[in-house]
C-alpha cells in the first residue's frame, strides 16, 4: 500500500513537472498578421538621453544613458553616474555585432556583458527577420515572435498593431525579461521599463529634454 | 658641448610644458606659492557658488551638461544639487557620504570603499585647498595671468586606473577653485565650472547633515 502511494506521488509530480515545463506561448492560437508592422516601434533617434535608474540584487545604481546613432549606422550607448564616472561605453553594429568600449573593472563579467546586450538589443529592436517571425494571440493580444539564437523575442501589441503593450524576451518554454516603451515622442519612447523574471534585476529609463 | 645639450633639453622641456596647457608656464618657486596657497586656504572656510558640469565623450564627440548647487564648509563638508537637467544630491559628510537620486537615498561610508574613499578626499582637497599634500597624487603646479593650474596625476591604485590626471584651476586673486577638470584615462573628462562664488559665506550646518 505505502509502496503504491508512493509511486502515485512521483507519478503526480512529474506530471506536474511536465505541465510547468510546458511553454507559456505553444498554447497560443496562430494569427495571421504581417510580423513587419511592430518595426515602427523601433526608436529612431540622432541622440537621446535618458535618466536611468538600475536595481540588481539589492545594489541600486543611477546615472545617465546616453544613446547615439553613429554615422556608421552603429548604435553608441554610454552609461555613466551623474557626476561623470563612467560605467560603460558599448556599441550595436549594424550587422548585429557588439563591442565594449568600456566597461567598469567591477562589472567586466561574461554574465553581465550578456545581460546588458541582450536587454538593449530587444529595446533597440535588433536581429528582427519578419520573414523568420510568427504571430500568436492572446487575451486581445498579438505577440510578434522574432527567433534569436536562444529562444524568441516577442513584441506584444493591441490586434490593430497600432500599440506596443510590452516586450518580452524568452527561453522556448518561459519568460526571461519583460519590458514596456511607452510614450513615444520625436520617434523614442518616453519612459522604458526592464524586468528580469530570474533574478532581482530592473531598468527604469526616463528621457531628458537637454 | 655637453652644456649645449643640456641648455637644449632644459628650452625643450619647458616649451613641452607651456604646449601642454597653453597660456601656462610651470611655477618658478614652488615653495613660495605652496605657502600663499596655504596662507589663502586657511583664509576661506565657506564657499557657496553654482556649477556647470560638462561631461566631454571624446569619441562621440558628444556633451552631457548639467548645472547646480555648491556648497563647502571647512572641514570635509561639501554638497552638491544637481537641478539641471534631472535632480541629485551628494552630501560628502567627512567620511561619510549620501546621494540621492529621485526618491532614492543611498547612505555610503567612504570607509568602506577605497576608491570612494580617493574620489571623496580629492574633492575635498580640491576645494579646501590641501591637494598639495596628497599622496594619491604626483603635483606640478604652473601659472598663468589669471591664475593657478595644479595637475595631479594619480599615483595610488584604483583611481589611477581611471584617471589620467585631475586639473584644479584656481582664481589668481584669493586663491579659490574656478574650475576642476577630470580627464579619463578613455579620453573622456568632466569638467565642473563654479560660478558666482561668494566666499566665506554663512551656511548652515544642516545642509550637510546625513540622517
Amino acid at each position: 500500500m505505502l509502496l503504491l502511494q508512493m509511486r502515485c506521488l512521483l507519478l503526480s509530480s512529474a506530471f506536474f513537472l511536465l505541465l510547468s515545463c510546458s511553454s507559456v506561448y505553444r498554447k497560443m492560437e496562430k494569427t495571421p498578421a504581417d510580423a513587419a508592422c511592430v518595426l515602427k516601434f523601433r526608436p529612431r533617434f540622432s541622440k537621446v538621453l535618458y535618466n536611468t535608474q538600475v536595481d540588481v540584487v539589492g545594489k541600486h545604481l543611477s546615472g545617465l544613458l546616453l544613446m547615439k546613432a553613429m554615422p556608421d549606422s552603429s548604435t553608441r550607448l554610454v552609461f555613466s553616474n551623474e557626476m561623470g564616472f563612467k560605467y560603460f561605453d558599448i556599441e550595436f553594429n549594424r550587422g548585429g555585432g557588439f563591442k565594449v568600449y568600456y566597461i567598469l573593472p567591477q562589472m567586466d563579467k561574461k554574465a553581465v556583458l550578456t545581460t546588458l546586450r541582450k536587454d538593449f538589443e530587444i529595446l533597440l529592436m535588433q536581429h528582427l527577420e519578419p520573414g523568420k517571425a510568427f504571430v500568436r494571440k492572446k487575451d486581445g493580444l498579438f505577440y510578434y515572435g522574432f527567433p534569436q539564437t536562444k529562444g524568441n523575442n516577442y513584441y506584444i501589441t493591441d490586434t490593430a498593431c497600432s500599440q506596443l503593450v510590452r516586450l518580452e524576451r524568452a527561453s522556448k518554454r518561459k519568460v526571461v525579461v519583460t519590458a514596456v516603451m511607452l510614450h513615444y515622442s520625436d520617434g523614442t519612447p518616453d519612459t522604458i521599463g526592464i524586468s528580469h523574471q530570474n533574478f532581482n534585476f530592473t531598468i527604469g529609463l526616463k528621457k531628458l529634454k537637454q | 658641448m655637453h652644456r649645449m645639450i643640456f641648455l637644449w633639453c632644459l628650452t625643450l622641456t619647458a616649451l613641452c610644458l607651456q604646449a601642454q596647457y597653453p597660456g601656462y608656464k610651470p611655477v618658478a618657486d614652488l615653495a613660495q606659492f605652496k605657502e600663499q596657497f596655504a596662507g589663502a586656504s586657511r583664509r576661506i572656510n565657506a564657499i557657496k557658488s553654482d556649477f556647470i558640469q560638462e561631461k566631454n565623450l571624446g569619441m562621440l564627440s558628444e556633451k552631457i551638461v548639467s548645472k547646480g548647487r555648491f556648497w563647502f564648509k571647512k572641514d570635509n563638508l561639501v554638497r552638491m544639487e544637481y537641478n539641471q537637467p534631472f535632480q541629485y544630491l551628494v552630501i560628502i559628510n567627512n567620511s561619510n557620504v549620501l546621494v540621492k537620486d529621485g526618491q532614492k537615498v543611498n547612505k555610503i561610508s567612504a570607509k568602506s570603499n577605497k576608491l570612494f574613499q580617493q574620489i571623496n578626499r580629492m574633492m575635498v582637497d580640491c576645494v579646501q585647498g590641501t591637494a598639495l599634500s596628497n599622496p594619491d597624487f604626483k603635483v606640478a603646479v604652473f601659472e598663468s595671468a589669471q591664475g593657478w593650474l595644479i595637475e595631479l596625476v594619480p599615483v595610488a591604485k584604483g583611481i589611477k586606473d581611471y584617471f589620467r590626471n585631475i586639473n584644479i584651476i584656481l582664481a589668481r586673486k584669493d586663491y579659490s577653485i574656478n574650475r576642476l577638470e577630470m580627464y579619463e584615462q578613455s579620453g573622456d573628462n568632466t569638467v565642473i565650472s563654479f560660478i558666482n562664488k561668494e566666499l566665506n559665506a554663512v551656511i548652515a550646518d544642516a545642509l550637510f547633515t546625513i540622517k
